[in-house]
């Protein structure tokens, strides 16, 4: 998988306004659409000292909200930071647009925005096998096959895994199921 | 007249009543001993507000040395044009952070950037409460480029701010002239006949914007969240209705119609710690 970096820290230090929000998102979704299918963008937070809500929702929750209606195809995001607290202007305003996204810390994984306890078991299952199926992943989760399917959707449509269809069994499609993070 | 010897958050309304209910055409502040910022930069826009009525409002402004000299380092009579009879010599030391014009967006960054330096400069804050006050110095000044004039009708809604410290807390105010919280959340179609109390109400305790787009608004209502998380005390005034809240408690309160939205923060300086 083709992943590129994108700092923050580049437009400085402290951040900062919906007016640099947005013009630091024009760099971003054009670093997002210089990308093959299935490539991914790192933002990073490190260098950072302050990000605002504000600039948050303007270049990460918007450039997002384009990344889940599909506006870019199969590529994904994910953000990495040297402290929660630094992602807390993300989170907050994922959260506000019903979004979720991975956020990397010290080499490892949580979801911030929004987040329930059905969507992060699941997500770890798969992070944690890299590849799976609806099959499987049913079985291990102790879940009806329909439960399981509404989970993997859920996280599909909001990136956070991809999905491809790989046969049926009676009605019911089966997938196989991909991390979108390297392994 | 007035015979306020404190000029606060707490007193400033008996002044706006007096000019803008009674009409009277002089005030009298020569007994003033103390002159917080929110008071400072609501005298500045009352005087303002007045010129441009077409009937300039007389001040007696404070005879204590002390008070002169900090109403005239933290530039008010430059800002509201006026000739301080016989101003007292400028002493900038008592001034944390003089009067300064909160314009467009784009300069916003900077001016956080001064007001950071200055607080920098006087207090070893710790990693976290310099972040915590530069992102809301951050939110509320892009307000007033936000939302000051989102009708495009106001000239000139005279965005200001200033700030200071005191031996127990850091007081941060930020005031302008322009339509308010409720001409700006009027815009928003269903809010149309919203009150100032309602406006002020929904958008600190639900967050409303009068954006429709989901990740817009709710940054007052968190800011208010850190406000009473750190003891502090916090004012939202606009149109004819004032949000108060300190450590004790607060509440919506009725006070005289004045444009735009004025806003104040005192934090406890022990919630700034120091380094290390």
């Amino acid at each position: 998988m083709h992943v590129e970096e994108f700092r923050i820290a580049q437009f400085g230090s402290r951040l900062g306004t919906r007016w640099e929000g947005e013009r630091a998102r024009e760099r971003l979704e054009s670093l997002v659409r210089s990308l093959p299918e299935e490539g991914q963008v790192r933002l990073s937070l490190h260098g950072l000292e302050v990000l605002s809500t504000s600039f948050a929702d303007e270049l990460v929750g918007k450039a997002y909200q384009r990344v889940v209606d599909g506006e870019f195809g199969d590529r994904t995001m994910v953000l990495e930071t040297p402290s929660r607290e630094l992602a807390e202007g993300v989170d907050v305003k994922l959260a506000q647009r019903r979004l979720a996204m991975l956020c990397l810390r010290d080499e490892r994984w949580e979801l911030i925005g929004l987040d329930t306890p059905a969507l992060s078991e699941t997500l770890a299952r798969i992070l944690d096998k890299g590849q799976t199926t609806t099959r499987e992943l049913a079985e291990e989760l102790g879940l009806q096959m329909n439960a399981c399917v509404n989970r993997v959707a859920r996280l599909a449509e909001l990136r956070l895994v991809r999905r491809r269809k790989i046969g049926m069994k009676g009605p019911q499609d089966i997938f196989e199921i991909h991390s979108i993070l390297e392994a | 007249m007035t015979e306020a010897t404190r000029l606060t958050i707490e007193t400033i309304d008996t002044v706006l009543e007096q000019v803008i209910e009674r009409e009277a055409d002089t005030v009298d502040l020569r007994g003033a001993r103390f002159v917080d910022p929110h008071a400072l930069l609501l005298l500045a826009l009352l005087v303002l507000e007045c010129d441009e009525a077409g009937r300039p409002l007389r001040v007696d402004w404070p005879t204590a040395p002390a008070v002169r000299r900090w109403m005239t380092a933290m530039g008010l009579f430059a800002e509201i044009g006026a000739a301080a009879s016989s101003p007292p010599p400028r002493d900038a030391s008592s001034a944390l952070q003089p009067i300064t014009a909160i314009g467009c967006e784009a300069g916003i960054g900077r001016i956080v950037e001064g007001f950071h330096h200055r607080l920098a400069d006087r207090y070893p804050l710790t990693e976290s409460s310099r972040r915590t006050l530069t992102a809301m110095m951050i939110e509320l000044f892009q307000n007033i480029p936000h939302h000051s004039n989102a009708t495009g009708r106001i000239a000139d809604p005279h965005g200001i701010s200033a700030m200071q410290d005191y031996e127990d807390s850091i007081f941060l105010a930020i005031a302008d002239k322009g339509v308010g919280l409720r001409g700006s959340l009027r815009l928003r179609p269903g809010y149309e006949g919203i009150s100032d109390a309602q406006a002020l109400d929904r958008i600190l305790r639900e967050g409303l914007s009068r954006f429709s787009d989901a990740g817009r608004g709710g940054e007052l209502k968190r800011i208010v969240g850190v406000v009473r998380s750190w003891d502090g005390a916090f004012a939202l005034r606009s149109g004819s209705a004032l949000l108060y809240f300190d450590e004790h408690g607060g509440d919506i309160y009725d006070v005289p119609a004045f444009p735009g939205v004025q806003l104040a923060v005192r934090l406890p300086l022990r919630r700034f710690g120091a380094d290390g």
